[in-house]
This record gives C-alpha cells, sequence and structure tokens, in this order.
C-alpha cells in the first residue's frame, strides 16, 4: 500500500501514445507505482498542441494550451512519457500566453517532468521488482526536446542500468535530429529521409538491433524508415523496455 | 545578391542526388561540432563569457543611437570618411564613387559577407573595375563563378580535385605540379600578391567597430585583409551598423567566442585594429580611409521582435550543428546567409514571400540555440516567422486548416477521443499483420520515404476506462 | 545622398532605442563588469606564453641577452636561407642589437621584393593568445609583418601581458598619451588557411613561418614547463 506521503501524479498520456502505442502509457503508470507513486489520468486529456504550434498556428494552440492547464494545473505533479511534450509544458505554454494564464503556466512547468527525469532526479527509482528478459544489445537516441528543453541524458541510460542491466551501446551523433520534427518530415521528405537515414546508419554501426528512446515521435520516424529500408531493427519505447514490456509487436512490426 | 530561396526543396533534392557532396558535408557536419567543443572545453568559463556578451551586445543595441554617433565621432576624428548607405544599392555606389574618384583599376577585396549582400563585386564590375577577392575559399569561389556555401569557409564545398581543374583553366601558368591542398593555395599566393601590389582600393569587412576610440577589428587566419587594408592608398571598410560595441575589450570578448565558435581554434592568426589613414609616423598604410555603415533592414529588425538577431556574430557554428544544413549545404538556400541564421536573417533582410521555406528547414531539434555563442533563440525566431507566415497566409492553406482543425477537434476531449476511437480502430484492423502503411491517405510526405507504422489496438483511453470500468464493478 | 541616410538611418535608430542619456548608459555599461578570460595552461604567465606560441605553430627561441638573441637569429637565417640578410624596421632598439654578434646584416626599412625574412620587435607579448603585439608605424611597417616568407619577432620578457583585458589597459594608456596607432596587429601564427577540404595549410598569404625570440629572463624550469605542457597537448587545430 502506498504511504500517505506517496507522490501523486498525474500522467499526460501524450496523444501519440493514446493513439498509436498505449503499452508505452500503461508502462509509465507501472514504472510509477513501482517507485511509489499514486497515479491517475485525467480523462478529459488529448493533446498538448505540439503540431499546430511548431507550424506557427500560435491562435489555435491557444485554447488547448489553457484547456491542458486548467485539467492538470492541481495535480501535486505531472509526468508525461515524452520530453518534447513535457517540453511543450515547460517551456512553450509559457511563452504562448499572457497575463494570469501564464503565471498559471509557469506554475504547471515547475511540476512537469519527462518520464526518465521523473524517476531518476525525483523520486530516485533505482531497482525494478525483478529482472524480466536480458535484452539484445541496445542503443539509445536522444530525442531533441528531450535532451535540450528538459535535460534528458544521463537518466534513461541510468534506469537502463539499474532496472535492466543493459549498457547503452552509444551511436555516433545520438543527439543529432533523426529528421522527424514533427510536420517537418512531411513538408520536407527529402531532408527528413537523409537526416533517418543517417540515424539507422549510425544505430545500426553499433551492433545493436534494439533501439530506444524517449519520444514516440522520433520512434515512429525510426521504425516506419527502417521498415521500409527492410532492416531488422527493434525498434521499443524505453518505457516499455524499463517495465519489462517486450511481448506485444516493437514499433512497426506485424502481428 | 539574387535570391533562389522559394526553390530550397528542389535545390536541396539536388544537393542530396550529389553522392560526392553528401560524403563531404557529412564529414564537416561529424567534426566541425567536435573542434567547437574542444575548444569551449579548453576555455573554461565558457557560459560566463556568453552571458557577458550577451549582456553587452544587448546594451549595445538598447542604446545603438549614443554608440553609433560615438564611433561616428572617434573614427571621423581619427581620419576617416564615414558614410550611411540606407541600401545594398547606396553602399554599392558609394564604393564606386570612391573608387572612381582615385580613378581606380584593380580592386583587392577581403571576405565579407555584407558586400554579398550587396552584390558589390558585380556591381563594381559593371563599373569597369578589376575586383578580386583575396580570401582564398572566396577567391575560389570567385572564380568558379559560384556564391559562398558557408559564411566562414566559402569553398568548403568543393573538392582539392574540382579547385585543381578550376585552376588549370583559369591561371594562365603552363604545365605544373597542382597535387596536393598546399600546390593549389601556393598557386592562388602568388596569382594574389601581384594583386595585392597592384591594387588601388583595398576593401574589407568588420567584426566589430569600437565606439570608444572609432577603431574597427578585422579577424582573420590568411592575412588577406591585412594586406588588403594596408597595401593599397586607399581602404574601404564595408560594414552594417550594428557591428558597433562600447569598448575595445567588449570586441575582444566577443573574438573569443566567435573564433572558437567558428572553427575551434582559440583565435585567428591574425587579430588587427585599424583607426584611420597613413600619418606622418606611418611608413605605410591607405592615404585616405573610408567607413561604410550599412543599414539595409537592419533597423526594421532592431524594431521588431526579432531584434535578438542582431546580436549574431557570423561564426557559422550554427550551420555547423545544423542537421538539415548538413544535408543541403548552403547554396541550397538560396542566398547569402544559409543554416538557422541565414533562415532567420533572410526572410527579414528580404521578404517572408520569397523566402517561405526556409522558416519550414527546421526540425526545431535546438541544437544552434544551444552552440549560438550569442546565445540567440534561432528555433523560437523560426517558429515565430512560421507564425507569421500562416498570418499572411503564406503558407498553404490546407496545412493550416487542417491544423488548425486538429487544434480545435483537441479543445474537445468527448468528440475527439470517439473520432481517434474510430479511425485508430480501422487503421489498427487494417494494418495490424503487416505491421505498417506503405501508404495512406493524407499522410503522403510521410509515407513518400517511411511506412507508417500501424496503432497497437484500442487507444489507450478506450483501454484505461474499459479498465477503470471493469475495477468499478 | 550620404547625409539623408545618415539622418534617415539615425531617427529610426533613435526610436528603437531606450533614449537613456550618457551619464547612465556609461553607468550601466561599467555595471556590465569584465568578460572572463581563457583559463591559462600554467599559472605563470610567461610559461602561458611560451606554450601558446607552440600551440600556435610558431617556433620559439628563449636568449638570456641581446647577443644571444643575435646569435640565434643568424642560426635561424642559416638553417633556413644559408644567409645573413634580413629586413627590420626602423627601430631604434633593433638598431642598437649587436649584430655582429651573430653576423646578421640586417637592412632597416621597409620589405622589397625579394626579400624573404623580416625581423620585428614587438611592443608586447600575449600570454592568453600566445601573440605579439605591434604597432604599425616606422619601427615597424605593417608589411614587414605580412609580407616574409619568415616573420621573426623578438619579445622582451618583461613586456609579457596575461589577458586581452591587460593589453588594452597597456594600448587605452598609449592613446591617451597621444599615440594612437594607424593599426595594431596581434599576430599569433604563421599565415594560414583551411579553405580547401578543411586541410590547414601554412603560408596562404603572408608569412610560412612565425618565429619568436623571446629575451630576458626566462628560467630553463618554465621552458621545461612550458615545452612539457606543449608536447602534452596541442591546442585544436583551425578548421
Amino acid at each position: 500500500m502506498n504511504a500517505p506521503e506517496s507522490p501523486r501524479v498525474s500522467l499526460f498520456v501524450t496523444c501519440l501514445a493514446d493513439l498509436m502505442r498505449p503499452s508505452v502509457a500503461f508502462a509509465s503508470i507501472r514504472l510509477l507505482e513501482q517507485a511509489g507513486c499514486v497515479v491517475d489520468v485525467p480523462l478529459q486529456q488529448t493533446c498538448c498542441g505540439q503540431p499546430g504550434y511548431n507550424s506557427g498556428e500560435y491562435e489555435a494552440t491557444i485554447p488547448l494550451a489553457k484547456k491542458t492547464i486548467e485539467l492538470f494545473e492541481h495535480a501535486e505533479y505531472v509526468v508525461a512519457p515524452s520530453g518534447s511534450c513535457a517540453g511543450m509544458i515547460c517551456h512553450h505554454y509559457p511563452k504562448l500566453l499572457d497575463g494570469q494564464w501564464r503565471e498559471r503556466a509557469l506554475a504547471l512547468a515547475e511540476k512537469t517532468f519527462e518520464l526518465t527525469s521523473f524517476l531518476v532526479d525525483v523520486v530516485k527509482l533505482e531497482s525494478a521488482p525483478a529482472i524480466t528478459t536480458s535484452l539484445p544489445t541496445v542503443t539509445y537516441h536522444d530525442s531533441c526536446a528531450g535532451l535540450r528543453e528538459m535535460g534528458v541524458k544521463e537518466q534513461p541510460r541510468k534506469l537502463l542500468k539499474n532496472l535492466c542491466d543493459v549498457d547503452v551501446s552509444e551511436m555516433q551523433q545520438s543527439d543529432v535530429c533523426c529528421g522527424f520534427g514533427g510536420t517537418f518530415c512531411a513538408k520536407m521528405p527529402d531532408i527528413s529521409e537523409k537526416m533517418v537515414d543517417d540515424k539507422l546508419r549510425n544505430a545500426s554501426s553499433t551492433g545493436a538491433t534494439l533501439l530506444t528512446g524517449g519520444d514516440l515521435g522520433c520512434l515512429l520516424n525510426i521504425a516506419g524508415r527502417a521498415r521500409r529500408q527492410g532492416l531488422d531493427l527493434e525498434v521499443r519505447h524505453v518505457a516499455e523496455l524499463l517495465s519489462g514490456d517486450l511481448y506485444s509487436p516493437a514499433i512497426g512490426e506485424g502481428e | 545578391m539574387e535570391q533562389h530561396s522559394q526553390q530550397f526543396k528542389e535545390n536541396a533534392a539536388n544537393a542530396l542526388a550529389d553522392a560526392g557532396g553528401v560524403a563531404q558535408r557529412d564529414i564537416l557536419a561529424l567534426f566541425t561540432p567536435i573542434m567547437r567543443d574542444a575548444a569551449v572545453a579548453e576555455f573554461g568559463p565558457y557560459e560566463a563569457l556568453r552571458q557577458h556578451v550577451k549582456r553587452v551586445r544587448q546594451h549595445s543595441l538598447d542604446n545603438l543611437d549614443y554608440y553609433l554617433a560615438r564611433f561616428e565621432l572617434e573614427a571621423t576624428n581619427n581620419g576617416n570618411q564615414v558614410h550611411y548607405a540606407d541600401s545594398a544599392d547606396e553602399m554599392n555606389s558609394i564604393v564606386l564613387d570612391i573608387c572612381q574618384q582615385h580613378g581606380a583599376r584593380k580592386v583587392a577585396k577581403g571576405k565579407s559577407m555584407v558586400t554579398e549582400e550587396t552584390g558589390l563585386n558585380d556591381y563594381l564590375q559593371r563599373g569597369g573595375l578589376q575586383v578580386m577577392e583575396t580570401d582564398l575559399g572566396e577567391y575560389i569561389v570567385q572564380q568558379a563563378g559560384e556564391t559562398p556555401s558557408h559564411i566562414v569557409g566559402p569553398a568548403l564545398h568543393k573538392t582539392r580535385d574540382q579547385i585543381r581543374e578550376l585552376f588549370l583553366d583559369k591561371h594562365d601558368l603552363g604545365e605544373r605540379e597542382l597535387e596536393s591542398i598546399s600546390d593549389l593555395v601556393g598557386e592562388a599566393r602568388v596569382v594574389l600578391r601581384d594583386h595585392f601590389l597592384q591594387a588601388e582600393v583595398g576593401i574589407i569587412g568588420s567584426n566589430a567597430l569600437i565606439a570608444e576610440n572609432g577603431y574597427s577589428m578585422l579577424v582573420t587566419n590568411e592575412g588577406n585583409g591585412d594586406l588588403c587594408a594596408n597595401l593599397p592608398n586607399v581602404l574601404i571598410i564595408c560594414t552594417t551598423l550594428d557591428r558597433v560595441l562600447p569598448r575595445a575589450e567588449d570586441a575582444t570578448a566577443i573574438q573569443r567566442l566567435l573564433v572558437r565558435s567558428a572553427t575551434g581554434q582559440p583565435h585567428t592568426c591574425y587579430t588587427s585594429f585599424y583607426s584611420g589613414p597613413r600619418r606622418a609616423e606611418d611608413a605605410d598604410g591607405p592615404l585616405e580611409t573610408h567607413i561604410i555603415l550599412l543599414d539595409n533592414h537592419r533597423t526594421d529588425i532592431l524594431a521588431s521582435d526579432y531584434s535578438d538577431m542582431l546580436r549574431c556574430i557570423r561564426c557559422g557554428s550554427c550551420l555547423n550543428h545544423c542537421p538539415i544544413f548538413a544535408a543541403t549545404g548552403g547554396h541550397a538556400y538560396g542566398w547569402v546567409y544559409p543554416g538557422p541564421m541565414g533562415s532567420v536573417l533572410t526572410p527579414l533582410l528580404t521578404s517572408l514571400e520569397a523566402s517561405a521555406a526556409l522558416p519550414n528547414a527546421c526540425t526545431s531539434c535546438g541544437r544552434c540555440a544551444e552552440v549560438c555563442p550569442s546565445a540567440i533563440p534561432l528555433p523560437d525566431m523560426l517558429r515565430d516567422l512560421r507564425h507569421e507566415q500562416s498570418v499572411e497566409k503564406i503558407t498553404p492553406a490546407s496545412w493550416r486548416q487542417g491544423l488548425r482543425l486538429h487544434a480545435w477537434l483537441a479543445c474537445r476531449p468527448g468528440l475527439y477521443q470517439f473520432l481517434t476511437g474510430i479511425g485508430i480502430a480501422v487503421m489498427h484492423r487494417i494494418g495490424r499483420k503487416k505491421g505498417g502503411f506503405r501508404s495512406l491517405p493524407l499522410a503522403g510526405g510521410w509515407t513518400s520515404k517511411r511506412d507508417f507504422p500501424s496503432p497497437q489496438g484500442k487507444t489507450f483511453m478506450q483501454q484505461y476506462r474499459q479498465r477503470s470500468r471493469s475495477n468499478e464493478q | 545622398m550620404s547625409s539623408e541616410s545618415r539622418a534617415r538611418i539615425m531617427a529610426r535608430v533613435r526610436s528603437s532605442c531606450a533614449g537613456n542619456d550618457a551619464a547612465t548608459i556609461e553607468r550601466e555599461l561599467a555595471g556590465l563588469g569584465v568578460a572572463p578570460a581563457a583559463q591559462a595552461p600554467h599559472e605563470d604567465s610567461c610559461v602561458t606564453f611560451m606554450v601558446n606560441v607552440l600551440r600556435n605553430q610558431g617556433t620559439l627561441d628563449v636568449a638570456a641577452d641581446r647577443s644571444t638573441a643575435v646569435k640565434l637569429i643568424g642560426n635561424y637565417l642559416y638553417q633556413h636561407y644559408r644567409s645573413h640578410r634580413l629586413v627590420a624596421g626602423n627601430d631604434p632598439r633593433l638598431a642598437a642589437m649587436p649584430w655582429r654578434d651573430g653576423g646578421v646584416l640586417p637592412r632597416f626599412g621597409e620589405i622589397e621584393e625579394g626579400e624573404q625574412i623580416a625581423l620585428s620587435y614587438a611592443r608586447w607579448g600575449l600570454a592568453e593568445t600566445g601573440a605579439t603585439v605591434f604597432f604599425t608605424g616606422k619601427r615597424n611597417p605593417s608589411r614587414n609583418n605580412l609580407l616574409p616568407e619568415h616573420h621573426l619577432v623578438l619579445v622582451d620578457a618583461d613586456t609579457l601581458l596575461p589577458d586581452l583585458e591587460s593589453l588594452w589597459r597597456e594600448v587605452n594608456t598609449a592613446i591617451a598619451n597621444g599615440s594612437r596607432p594607424r593599426g595594431i596587429h596581434c599576430i599569433a601564427g604563421p599565415s594560414s588557411t583551411g579553405d580547401i577540404e578543411g586541410q590547414i595549410v601554412y603560408g596562404a598569404h603572408g608569412p610560412r613561418a612565425w618565429h619568436v625570440i623571446l629575451m630576458g629572463n626566462v628560467s630553463p624550469e618554465q621552458q621545461e614547463a612550458a615545452r612539457a605542457l606543449h608536447a602534452g597537448k596541442t591546442g585544436p587545430a583551425p578548421a
């Protein structure tokens, strides 16, 4: 049972986990509970608004940002299994809003975290109940927003070591963008293709057969390109690995 | 300079089809960040320096009227003639006038992006002058009839073989060895030495203008800028009004950032400061010196929400760290300034419409802002430009409407979850076996290059509600 | 017309500025403090200077006195050119060197075509960058710094300055005393370029070699410390 002082976490599911890969959200809940948190999932949540915001549709994004703030501002902590969604809330809502709303956005930003950094830096999760399967050689893609906006770098590696006994095989240029960039990959497919191919080449050069990361956008892009190229690379969100959920098909894999 | 930014995507596709060019850019994109990081680490208190310079630059821009007037006064007292040019054409015509007054025929030019911006070389050549670029990279690009592909390394897109062919074609020097890069540099040295000695006018840019003493700072490795500044009888410094800094030590503080960010060196071989024309106690130097301060929309930028961009010190670090620049090279951007700084500056110095693709040539990865020595929020500015494009309806209507519809729907959780529930169920049913889609309506951009992974099953929200309900029962 | 442009530009600049008075601006500027300098490889400025000269691809000789300096210069000329000749500016300090001690035949004036070696007497040496600093003038014509194949520079050890800020204190004092130089050259290495495929080549336009003769009281321990530091880690090469 959870002690009365257990951290209470509201999960920001993210629209990509909601629609494309619910297992990431369930894995996040398990990990948070394992770390002694009480988790709730506000049911009225949808999307943080990045697609429109990053394309410059500020006016359309403002009502969505306000909705999200209203829904989450009473939480003790807000945790998202995505650096870019957490970054949107922490860094971009305050830019988008003025006056009272800006204050509310800043207050929400104070208590909003990316999953792996919350697990390591705040609740200090250090072990798993049982190590499940032994993993193949794993490489890690540092998603841009997580890395540069939320300071996510060592945390997922530390968790992989402590929970799964995995040492990440580091790829060259792991901190360089995979070419996803939200609508960018659809607006400029040729350039995006070159970037994701570079990522796949760097990943394969490590000998890894499993690529993981903290942002589904990037992982969908990388997995989608790997599938198109016929590469034998398993792509999974780091939350799935950490919670031992390795049995469902990987991203882009058939049943 | 003529602008081809509208063809950015076609330019990029062409650049990506050139395997040799791609390989060369990959190497630069791998090594330039490593060199910069090593130089920054060796400096020590780099972040403190960066914040200090940012504050000084901001202070100079906040009080630019004061410092500009002070610089003009000091520079004039030092014997310079100070000119102001509103537009590119005005700067060009001031330069041509000065050359004609002196009956000049040959001009030796140091590296200057400002004169690329104004198209000075063409202008002077039309005026009957022989203009020779003397920075090796600029010289190569000029001989090839091209434009610089990088603001610091103008000819880094060319291979030694291409340059050998170019020199064999352009230099009438008979049979000779031109095997190594040293041979090529040596040949350019000989050709350019004559030109330095013969030119009547030297033209250089400026890395900083110092208000307190009227000096202009020049930073080079080759020393070509110094030859232009010291050998010809007339010196013209072509620069922009935002280069003004309060004190000499502010200029050298910028130099500490600039060189490390640009090439990963702690400093360049030559750092020089010029105050004005030759005097009685001098053995050499120009008899007459001019400083032309170009505006060309800088004051518009100063008055806009993009004024942070004027803190840019033209180090090229954002180019070296941008994966899109690495993929396409500088020429794809279609104007003078490529990469992230160019994608901000080009719309501001030309027009948003003519540069429509550039603010979109960005994944908001943030690597540029992370390394920018002036801490310019480049991705935020690019996003703001995309916002302006949307407001001005430069963005295609389908994109605007689609994204607005998405945001509108996302504000209505009941409807959003209902519709996404249906859509995801359909996609899952079709895609579950194969795991992904090779093509998908409305996602042609995505599926042209990659499969669209199939959704796992029901949405999280559907599953979570179901579980909550069964837990309650 | 340029004066009309000036008025228009100045008006636009003014409209974007804060409109503070000079006293406020100067006060604010003073409050911004001083930029941090590069961390030195060694606490002793003389060692740092020598390390940085070597990292700048310079060559270095140390001479306890003027006679030794002349001998070292003579050796350098003989090694590289089998010659005794060089050109030097009209610097009384150079004129007073005991040239006969090294068998060197200097010509005083500006470098001319065919002359390959120039000697300059630096006003200061700068530890932070390993640069030799000159004021242009009759004592040091700028072309003597820029046109030779080999540039030899004498630096007095007691003129070494730790960082760029201390250099400006000296220069500002000189300017305040009425000797504002036309040009200030901070030279930190031979002329170089990386413009072809990023490969560094020396002698792009100016000197292919830059040789510093540090003159004065420099101990063997200081020299050893500099050589050791340089051998341990050379500075990053230009792009």
